[in-house]
C-alpha cells in the first residue's frame, strides 16, 4: 500500500517533469521549423524597435548601410472641407542633416477610409508629378531611380491606416519637399462633424505578431501583415526631444465650407483660431503654433440648429460618369423609447501575457462594469483565454443574482499569463446555443489588445459562423491592434470601442451599453430609379447603431430621378427621399468612392472570395482611380541626376546650404522656431530604444518602481516536502500498527 | 474468530481505510507543491538554453527573435560575471512573465552603456542568486544586441524598498543597476530589493 502511495506521487512528480521538458522539446521543435522557412529578416544594422508613437524620419546612408535617425522638419497639414468632404494636402519637408547621400523613409498615419490620391515632389521651383503603377513595378521604378542617383519619392501603403514615404538621394545638407494629397469624409455622430487627423502612429507589436503569425498560419504567403520592420521606425524618447522648438512640428490649417449655417466649431484636443469668413464658411488654425505629433487633432463642428435634419448628397462628374455620396442621419426618436429587446450576451476576455498590468486591470474592469449592467430578463456567458480557454458556463444562463456572483467571482479573479490563442474562444462564442431564437438579440463583447497576427483567421471565423450573432470587440490598453478590431466589428456588424485608460472605462463602456441596449437599424437599402445606379459601396449597407449616420457612395448612370432610403427599426419601416437633380456638385467624391470599393472588395476576402479574383479587383480600381492601395503606390522621378555617379559612398566635409530655390511657400510660413538639427554621433543611436506611453515612463522622486523579484519556489519546495514527510510518516506509523 | 472480527473490526476497519486514503492525498499534494518549485527552476535553466538560441537569432540581426512561437519576449543582451562564472541572457521586458524565463531589461530605463542608468532585474532564487556573490570591483559584461560589449566595474550595493528605489534612469554617467529581491534566502516575498550598482568603464572592441 505503502510503496504504491509513494510510487504513485513520485510517479506523478515525474510525470509532471517530463511533460514540462517535452512541452519545451515540443515548442523548441515548433519554433526551429517556423523560422526555418522564413529565415532571419535583417534589416541593416541597426537598434531592433518594436514600439512607436508617432511617425520618425530615417536616413539609411548610403554608404555604411545603416540607419541613422534624422529631423523630420515639418509637416504641414491643409484641409479643404466641403460639407462632409476633406481633401487634405500633406506637405512634409525632408531634411538631411548629415555629410552623406541619404535615402528618407518616413512612415506616417492616415485615417483608415481615406484616399491618397496624389504625389508631388518639388524640385527647385519644379513640381513632378507622381505616377500610380502596381506597387513592385512602382518600386523597381523608384530602385532603378536611386541607384542612377535620381531624386525620386514613394508612397506605399503598410496598412490601410499607414503610409511610408521614401525620398531617395537626398545630398548632404539638402532638403527635398513632398507632398501628399488625401480626400477623406467627416464622420456625422449624433448631430456633429469631426475630422481626423492622425499624428501618433499606433504602437504595433511586432514581435508578437511575428511570433503568432508564424505559429498560426505556418507561412507569411496569405498573411495581411506586410514586412514588419517596415512599420517599426525608432522612437525618440521625450528626453531627446530638442529642448526649444520641436523635431516633428506639425501645423495645421483648414478652411470650413459647412453649407449651413454653423454652430461651434472646435479642436478636441488642441486650442484652434476659428475666423467666421462667410455665413457657413469659417477658416480654422491652430492658436498657438505648430504642435508636436503625438497626439491626433480632430476638429469637430455642428450646425446651428441643431435639430435641423442632417442630410447631405454630393455628387461629381469624372471621367464622363457621375459619382454620388450620401450620408443621412435617421432621426432620432426613431430609435429613443423603444422598450427594451432581452438579450444573450457572451463576454469574451483575453487574460494573455501580454494584457499584464494596467491592461488586464481596464479588462477586468470593463467586464466587472458590464456584468453588473445586465438585466434578469438577459442571458448571459463568460469565456476567458490565453493559450488555454474556459467557460464560466456550459452555455448561456439567466443573468439572475447567482449566476452574476459567480461570474464576477470569476472575473476578480483573473490574471495574465500565457499566449494569445484567440481561435479557440472565438469559436465557443460564436456557437449559438439556440439559433433560430429571433427573440433574443445575441451579442458578443469581446475584450482584448488584438496582439495577435492569424487575422485572416479570425476573420474567416467570424464570416462563417456569424449567424444572428452581433460582434463588439473592445480595444484594451494604450496600444490595441485597431485594425483587427474594427475590420472585426464591421465583419461582425457590431461597433469598435477602445479603452485607452483606466478611467475611461466607465464612460466608453456606457457608450457600447447605449448602442448595445438600443435598437438596431437593419435592413437598410437605397432604391433607385431604373437604369439609374451602376454601383453602390459599401453593398450590403450596414446596420446602424444608434447616432449613426448612412453613408453610402455610388456610381449613377442617370443622376435624375428619387432615391429611397428604407431601414427596418424594431418592427417600424423607416422611409427618406431624396431628389438626385438637388444634389450639391462636389469634387472627390469619385476618390471617396474608389475608396470604398478598395475596402469592399478587400472584406470579400474574409467571406471565402477567390485571393486573384480580389486583387485583380482591387488593383483595378486602384490603377483606375489613381490610389494608393495594398497593390499600387504613387512614384515620382525627376529625370536629372542629382548625385555625381564618384559621390557614392564618400560623406562630404562641409554640410551644403539648402539649394536655392527649395522654397515652398506654405511650409516656409512657418519657418519661425528654430530647426533643430540631430547630431550623427552614436550616443543619439543610443537614445532609440522600444519606448513606452511617455505616461508610464513619468517618474516622480521616489524613482523607478522595481518588480517583484522572488519566488515562491522554496515556500513551495519546503511545504511540499514536508507535507511529503508527514504523509508518509503517517502512512509508516499506521503500517506498523497494523502489523500489531 | 469470524465474529470477533466482526464485532471488534468494524471502526478501526474504516480508520484503516481512511487513514492511508488521507496519508496518500498529503503525500501526492506535497509532490505537486514541490514539483511546482521544481518546475519554477527548471522553466528559468531550460528557457535560458531556448534564449540561447533566440540570442544567436539576434545577432544574426533578426528583428525581436522570441524564444518560442507564443512568447512575449526575446533577448536583448548578454550579461556576464566573469569573476564568478555566470552568464545570463537578458530579456526586453515586456509582457509580465518575462522575469520567470530570464533577467529582464526594464523598458523605461536606457539600454546598457547609454546614459543614464540601466535596470536589469532578476529573481534572487534563480538567475540573480549569484548577486549574493558578487563583489565590489567585481567587472561585469554586457553584450548588446548589435555585437558592442560594454565592460562595467561595480561600485556599490544598497538596499531600497521596491516603491522608494531613488534609481532615476535618465541623465548622468552609463550606469547599471543590478535588481534582485532582498533578503536572499527569505521564504516569502517582500517589499525590499537588493541593487548592485556598476559604473561603465568602457566598451570592448569585438
Amino acid at each position: 500500500m505503502t510503496s504504491h502511495a509513494r510510487n504513485a506521487a513520485g510517479g506523478q512528480a515525474w510525470f509532471g517533469l517530463v511533460i514540462a521538458i517535452a512541452t519545451f522539446a515540443a515548442s523548441l521543435l515548433l519554433w526551429s521549423d517556423a523560422w526555418a522557412d522564413e529565415g532571419p529578416q535583417t534589416p541593416d544594422g541597426m537598434v531592433r524597435l518594436s514600439e512607436i508613437n508617432e511617425g520618425a524620419l530615417l536616413l539609411k546612408t548610403m554608404d555604411h548601410g545603416v540607419y541613422v535617425p534624422a529631423p523630420m522638419i515639418a509637416t504641414d497639414i491643409e484641409l479643404d472641407i466641403s460639407g462632409p468632404v476633406v481633401r487634405a494636402i500633406v506637405t512634409q519637408r525632408f531634411e538631411n542633416p548629415s555629410e552623406a547621400w541619404v535615402e528618407g523613409t518616413y512612415v506616417f498615419p492616415m485615417p483608415e477610409d481615406s484616399g491618397v490620391d496624389r504625389l508631388r515632389m518639388q524640385i527647385g521651383d519644379r513640381f513632378i508629378e507622381g505616377e500610380i503603377h502596381e506597387r513592385q513595378q512602382a518600386r523597381q521604378i523608384y530602385e532603378r531611380a536611386r541607384e542612377a542617383g535620381q531624386r525620386a519619392s514613394l508612397v506605399e501603403q503598410e496598412r490601410p491606416n499607414m503610409f511610408t514615404t521614401s525620398v531617395a538621394n537626398i545630398g548632404p545638407g539638402e532638403t527635398i519637399i513632398v507632398q501628399i494629397e488625401y480626400q477623406d469624409i467627416a464622420r456625422l455622430d449624433d448631430g456633429q462633424f469631426e475630422v481626423r487627423v492622425p499624428l501618433a502612429i499606433t504602437p504595433r507589436y511586432i514581435p508578437q505578431d511575428v511570433g503568432y503569425l508564424l505559429a498560426s498560419t505556418g507561412s507569411m504567403q496569405n498573411s495581411t501583415v506586410p514586412d514588419a520592420d517596415r512599420i517599426t521606425p525608432p522612437l525618440m524618447l521625450p528626453e531627446g526631444e530638442p529642448e526649444e522648438g520641436l523635431r516633428l512640428p506639425v501645423t495645421i490649417r483648414a478652411h470650413l465650407d459647412a453649407g449651413f449655417e454653423l454652430g461651434q466649431i472646435a479642436g478636441r484636443f488642441h486650442a484652434t483660431l476659428v475666423r467666421h469668413t462667410a455665413p457657413g464658411e469659417a477658416s480654422i488654425e491652430l492658436a498657438n503654433g505648430p504642435i508636436p505629433a503625438d497626439r491626433d487633432f480632430v476638429l469637430t463642428w455642428q450646425p446651428a440648429d441643431r435639430t435641423r435634419p442632417s442630410a447631405a448628397l454630393f455628387t461629381e462628374e469624372w471621367n464622363g460618369q457621375t459619382y454620388m455620396l450620401a450620408q443621412i442621419l435617421p432621426p432620432a426618436e426613431l430609435s429613443a423609447d423603444i422598450p427594451r429587446r432581452p438579450r444573450e450576451t457572451i463576454f469574451v476576455i483575453d487574460n494573455s501575457g501580454s494584457m499584464a498590468g494596467t491592461s488586464m486591470q481596464q479588462a477586468r474592469e470593463a467586464l466587472i462594469f458590464a456584468l453588473e449592467r445586465l438585466h434578469p430578463t438577459d442571458n448571459f456567458n463568460v469565456i476567458r483565454f490565453d493559450n488555454t480557454m474556459e467557460q464560466v458556463f456550459p452555455q448561456a444562463v439567466p443573468a439572475n443574482w447567482e449566476n452574476v456572483g459567480t461570474a464576477l467571482e470569476f472575473a476578480r479573479g483573473l490574471d495574465a499569463e500565457g499566449g494569445t490563442e484567440m481561435l479557440p474562444a472565438l469559436v465557443a462564442a460564436l456557437r449559438d446555443g439556440n439559433a433560430d431564437d429571433t427573440s433574443r438579440v445575441r451579442q458578443i463583447v469581446f475584450l482584448t489588445d488584438g496582439a495577435i497576427g492569424n487575422e485572416a483567421q479570425l476573420f474567416e471565423a467570424i464570416h462563417r459562423g456569424m449567424g444572428r450573432s452581433r460582434l463588439f470587440p473592445v480595444g484594451i490598453g494604450s496600444a490595441p491592434n485597431t485594425y483587427f478590431m474594427s475590420r472585426a466589428a464591421r465583419l461582425g456588424r457590431g461597433t469598435f470601442t477602445h479603452i485607452g485608460q483606466v478611467s475611461d472605462v466607465a464612460e466608453e463602456m456606457e457608450n457600447l451599453f447605449t448602442a448595445l441596449e438600443r435598437p438596431v437599424m437593419t435592413n437598410l437599402d437605397a432604391i433607385f430609379p431604373q437604369d439609374a445606379i451602376s454601383e453602390i459601396w459599401p453593398a450590403p449597407l450596414p446596420d446602424l447603431y444608434y447616432g449613426e449616420p448612412v453613408v453610402m457612395t455610388a456610381r449613377l448612370n442617370n443622376p435624375q430621378g428619387v432615391m429611397i432610403l428604407e431601414g427596418q427599426t424594431a418592427g417600424e419601416t423607416w422611409r427618406e427621399q431624396l431628389s438626385l437633380s438637388d444634389a450639391t456638385q462636389s469634387s472627390g467624391i469619385a476618390t471617396l468612392f474608389g475608396r470604398n470599393r478598395i475596402r469592399g472588395i478587400e472584406e470579400t476576402r474574409f467571406q471565402g472570395a477567390n485571393m486573384e479574383q480580389v486583387d485583380a479587383g482591387v488593383l483595378q480600381t486602384a490603377l483606375d482611380f489613381h490610389l494608393v492601395s495594398r497593390l499600387t503606390s504613387l512614384v515620382a522621378i525627376d529625370a536629372t541626376p542629382a548625385r555625381p555617379s564618384d559621390e557614392t559612398l564618400v560623406a562630404r566635409q562641409t554640410p551644403n546650404m539648402i539649394p536655392d530655390g527649395w522654397d515652398f511657400e506654405a511650409v516656409m510660413d512657418d519657418q519661425a522656431l528654430p530647426v533643430q538639427h540631430a547630431s550623427l554621433d552614436t550616443a543619439l543611436i543610443d537614445q532609440l530604444r522600444p519606448g513606452l506611453d511617455p505616461s508610464q515612463t513619468r517618474l516622480d522622486e521616489n524613482g523607478l518602481p522595481l518588480p517583484a523579484t522572488a519566488t515562491p519556489r522554496e515556500l513551495l519546495t519546503w511545504l511540499g516536502a514536508l507535507m511529503m514527510l508527514l504523509g508518509l510518516i503517517w502512512l509508516l506509523t499506521h503500517q506498523e500498527r497494523r502489523l500489531w | 474468530m469470524v465474529t470477533r472480527s466482526k464485532q471488534n473490526g468494524a471502526r478501526p476497519g474504516l480508520r484503516r481505510a481512511l487513514v492511508p486514503l488521507a496519508a496518500i492525498a498529503l503525500v501526492l499534494s506535497g509532490a505537486t507543491l514541490v514539483g511546482q518549485g521544481v518546475w519554477i527552476s527548471a522553466k528559468a535553466e531550460i528557457a535560458q538554453v531556448l534564449l540561447a538560441r533566440a540570442w544567436t537569432r539576434a545577432q544574426e540581426g533578426e528583428t525581436a527573435p522570441t524564444p518560442w512561437p507564443w512568447a512575449d519576449t526575446w533577448p536583448v543582451a548578454r550579461l556576464s560575471v566573469p569573476s564568478l562564472g555566470q552568464h545570463a541572457i537578458v530579456l526586453a521586458e515586456a509582457g509580465g512573465e518575462a522575469l520567470a524565463f530570464g533577467p529582464s531589461h526594464l523598458a523605461a530605463t536606457p539600454p546598457p552603456g547609454a546614459a543614464g542608468t540601466s535596470v536589469i532585474a532578476a529573481h534572487r532564487d534563480t538567475h540573480f542568486a549569484f548577486l549574493r556573490d558578487v563583489e565590489i570591483g567585481d567587472e561585469v559584461v554586457l553584450e548588446r544586441v548589435d555585437g558592442e560589449r560594454v565592460l562595467f566595474r561595480i561600485t556599490h550595493t544598497e538596499v531600497v524598498h521596491a516603491d522608494r528605489s531613488g534609481i532615476q534612469p535618465e541623465g548622468g554617467p552609463a550606469r547599471l543597476a543590478l535588481v534582485t529581491c532582498w533578503p536572499f534566502g527569505a521564504v516569502t516575498p517582500g517589499p525590499e530589493r537588493y541593487v548592485v550598482w556598476a559604473k561603465m568603464v568602457e566598451t570592448l572592441e569585438v
